[in-house]
């Protein structure tokens, strides 16, 4: 029995506030497929591939359609190719890049993640032809998704590492210079990159987890808004009871992610993993995050402030989750990528966040530079500058931080991007000093991993 | 014992509850279930209580009445048979709610349709309140549907009627109200 204001307020939800399951991300371990020859190790992930995943968006939609709630990604996450497929060469890394593209379309999904390798510590045979195949593979294929570890709290940060991923980002830009550089919005780089996340481009299934295992994805933005506005609405509020009722929004957003998600697993008989509640904003209106902050009473995201209201946001929308399931895992917090968000493109675009306070905030959200399209022009040592400040920035805070960075060629600061779709449309950040060469990147090694006492 | 129910309408004043189930307290009865609800200012109340062998229907019926003589009250009495416990079927429960403009006949329309299909509505809320407002013209439908009945069949039967009626219409699995309201 439920009173009247809880189903309209359910409703609304849905229905206006655009509460839906972002991505249901079927994990799949590709160890069992291994093989030193290519068409056996082809033939074999195709088959385990399709085996679990044939039903995964037939089985999405039915249980979307049941509770009424969209399941707007089918996704899936694989095993580290460089990892699975270290026997092979940089040109043989391409021709599986090309194979996974074709799996993804006969499953119908729009991704598949773990293109991926994991060198904090350092550069493996495999890791290394996966890494070169990268720039090739992600330019002609478009289901692909790639992502690079190159540093952790416990293994500090491989510098060889990062000046070798802005060399290949730069590289896959130039292959799709036609396209906005599309190829960089499916490639990140990470420190302590999630073994379990649903989103993507970071999704890949780590080596600790289940043989197939379902991890859900949910977003909100929309609700958390407007659960904001309907009490500051009613009066004013003090930040603690706001972020009281950002907390319990996430509490029941994640509940949503959980029953569809569990669900999903049940029907295709696959062990559930976790939820990643994450306000992963889309280029919607009424689908940002940006637009959080603008009900925070900020005029901008960007604007002083800003950091503390995210640190806000995050540490709520992860009580919310954590309160609501024992299985949350992935990001879980508040994503601002540039790009997929309206309202911080927006900001971006009138020069209230610049790529400096962008930087900042990474320090309190959950993820890190999202999205972020530069000038073509930038040197590979400023690009690898920036990515060894954001993976510090993940290492010394035991936190996961990325990039997906664009240089966009034949483009300059305030100039536009459209990438498509959910990926968004952005006008190009300032990056001050962006001809720079300095050699710091080019020392390589490593940057030692921090203390863990001591602590301030 | 014998087990009846007794169903009790009146305009709502405080007290009802009070004073019936004093009356069946004297008369000897043991209440079962009880249960109410007000609609605008009139209550309606249910009792199901175990009556003793020597008092019939009729005679609870004129013993309450007269007990309560000044208070109008509308008063029905019915022998409740025991049934054997059904076997329990595969069943879950749907929520099927619309908003939109208030006409006539909304409830007969769409109740016809879950009835043709063979659903049972277990509970069902409607307020029509006129004016613009799609939240003020809402129905809410409990609907218990059993493997038998061909759900996605009266679903798309529902969203047609409803299209027809320029009725938003949303049909969820009960499920989906529990975690987003229910800690």
């Amino acid at each position: 029995m439920f009173e009247d204001q809880e189903i309209i307020s359910t409703i609304e939800m849905v229905k206006n506030e655009n509460l839906d399951v972002r991505a249901v991300t079927l994990g799949i371990n590709l160890f069992d497929c291994i093989s030193h020859d290519l068409n056996v190790f082809k033939k074999n992930i195709r088959k385990k591939i399709i085996g679990h995943a044939a039903t995964l968006v037939e089985t999405c939609d039915q249980v979307g359609e049941k509770y009424g709630i969209k399941v707007v990604n089918k996704r899936i996450s694989i095993s580290p190719i460089a990892l699975v497929g270290a026997s092979f060469s940089s040109e043989q890394m391409v021709e599986i890049a090309h194979e996974l593209n074709d799996i993804a379309k006969i499953v119908n999904i729009d991704f598949i993640g773990g293109f991926s390798a994991l060198v904090e510590r350092g550069i493996a045979k495999g890791d290394q032809a996966l890494i070169d195949a990268i720039p090739e593979a992600l330019a002609n294929t478009q289901r692909i998704c790639a992502s690079v570890n190159v540093a952790t709290t416990k293994a500090g940060i491989n510098m060889d590492a990062v000046l070798i991923m802005s060399r290949a980002i730069k590289k896959a830009a130039a292959l799709t210079a036609d396209a906005d550089a599309l190829a960089c919005a499916k490639l990140c780089v990470f420190s302590n990159i999630p073994q379990d996340m649903p989103f993507m481009a970071g999704a890949y299934l780590g080596v600790g987890q289940a043989d197939a295992v379902i991890n859900v994805g949910v977003s909100g933005p929309g609700v958390v808004k407007r659960a904001i506005e309907r009490n500051l609405a009613q009066q004013r509020l003090p930040l603690g009871r706001i972020a009281e009722i950002i907390k319990r929004t996430a509490c029941k957003v994640t509940r949503v992610g959980e029953l569809i998600g569990r669900e999903v697993a049940d029907i295709l008989k696959i062990r559930f993993g976790v939820v990643d509640l994450s306000l992963a904003p889309t280029p919607t209106v009424g689908d940002s995050v940006g637009e959080i902050f603008q009900a925070l009473g900020l005029s901008h995201i960007g604007v002083p402030g800003s950091t503390a209201a995210l640190a806000m946001l995050n540490d709520a929308v992860k009580k919310g989750g954590a309160f609501a399931s024992s299985h949350v895992g992935g990001l879980s917090g508040a994503f601002i990528p540039v790009s997929e968000d309206l309202k911080i493109a927006e900001a971006a675009q009138k020069g209230f966040l610049t790529i400096e306070k962008l930087e900042a905030m990474t320090c309190v959200c959950s993820v890190g530079l999202d999205m972020v399209a530069v000038p073509g022009n930038i040197t590979e040592q400023v690009l690898a500058g920036i990515i060894a400040d954001e993976m510090a920035i993940g290492m010394i805070n035991a936190k996961t931080t990325a990039t997906r960075i664009i240089p966009v060629p034949g483009k300059k600061a305030g100039d536009s991007v459209n990438f498509g779709g959910l990926l968004g449309k952005a006008s190009i950040m300032n990056v001050p000093h962006l001809d720079l060469e300095d050699i710091f990147v080019e020392y390589g090694g490593h940057i030692p991993a921090p203390i863990h006492s001591l602590k301030n | 014992m014998n087990k009846m129910i007794i169903s009790v309408l009146a305009k709502d004043r405080p007290g009802i509850i009070a004073s019936i189930t004093s009356d069946l307290y004297e008369l000897g009865c043991n209440l079962e279930n009880v249960n109410q609800m007000i609609l605008q200012n009139q209550f309606a109340g249910f009792f199901i209580t175990q009556v003793p062998q020597s008092l019939s229907c009729e005679t609870i019926r004129q013993e309450l009445s007269l007990k309560e003589k000044d208070h109008e009250l509308t008063i029905h009495v019915r022998f409740l048979e025991e049934e054997t416990q059904a076997p329990v079927a595969e069943k879950e429960i749907f929520l099927i709610t619309t908003s939109g403009p208030n006409q006539k006949g909304l409830v007969a329309k769409l109740s016809s349709i879950i009835s043709s299909f063979g659903a049972n509505i277990v509970n069902l809320k409607a307020v029509f309140m006129g004016g613009s407002n799609p939240n003020e013209n809402v129905m809410s439908y409990q609907v218990l549907i059993t493997k038998e009945i061909d759900a996605p069949a009266m679903f798309a039967a529902l969203k047609e009627k409803a299209k027809e009626l320029n009725l938003d219409i949303r049909i969820q699995h009960k499920n989906i109200f529990d975690v987003t309201n229910k800690i």
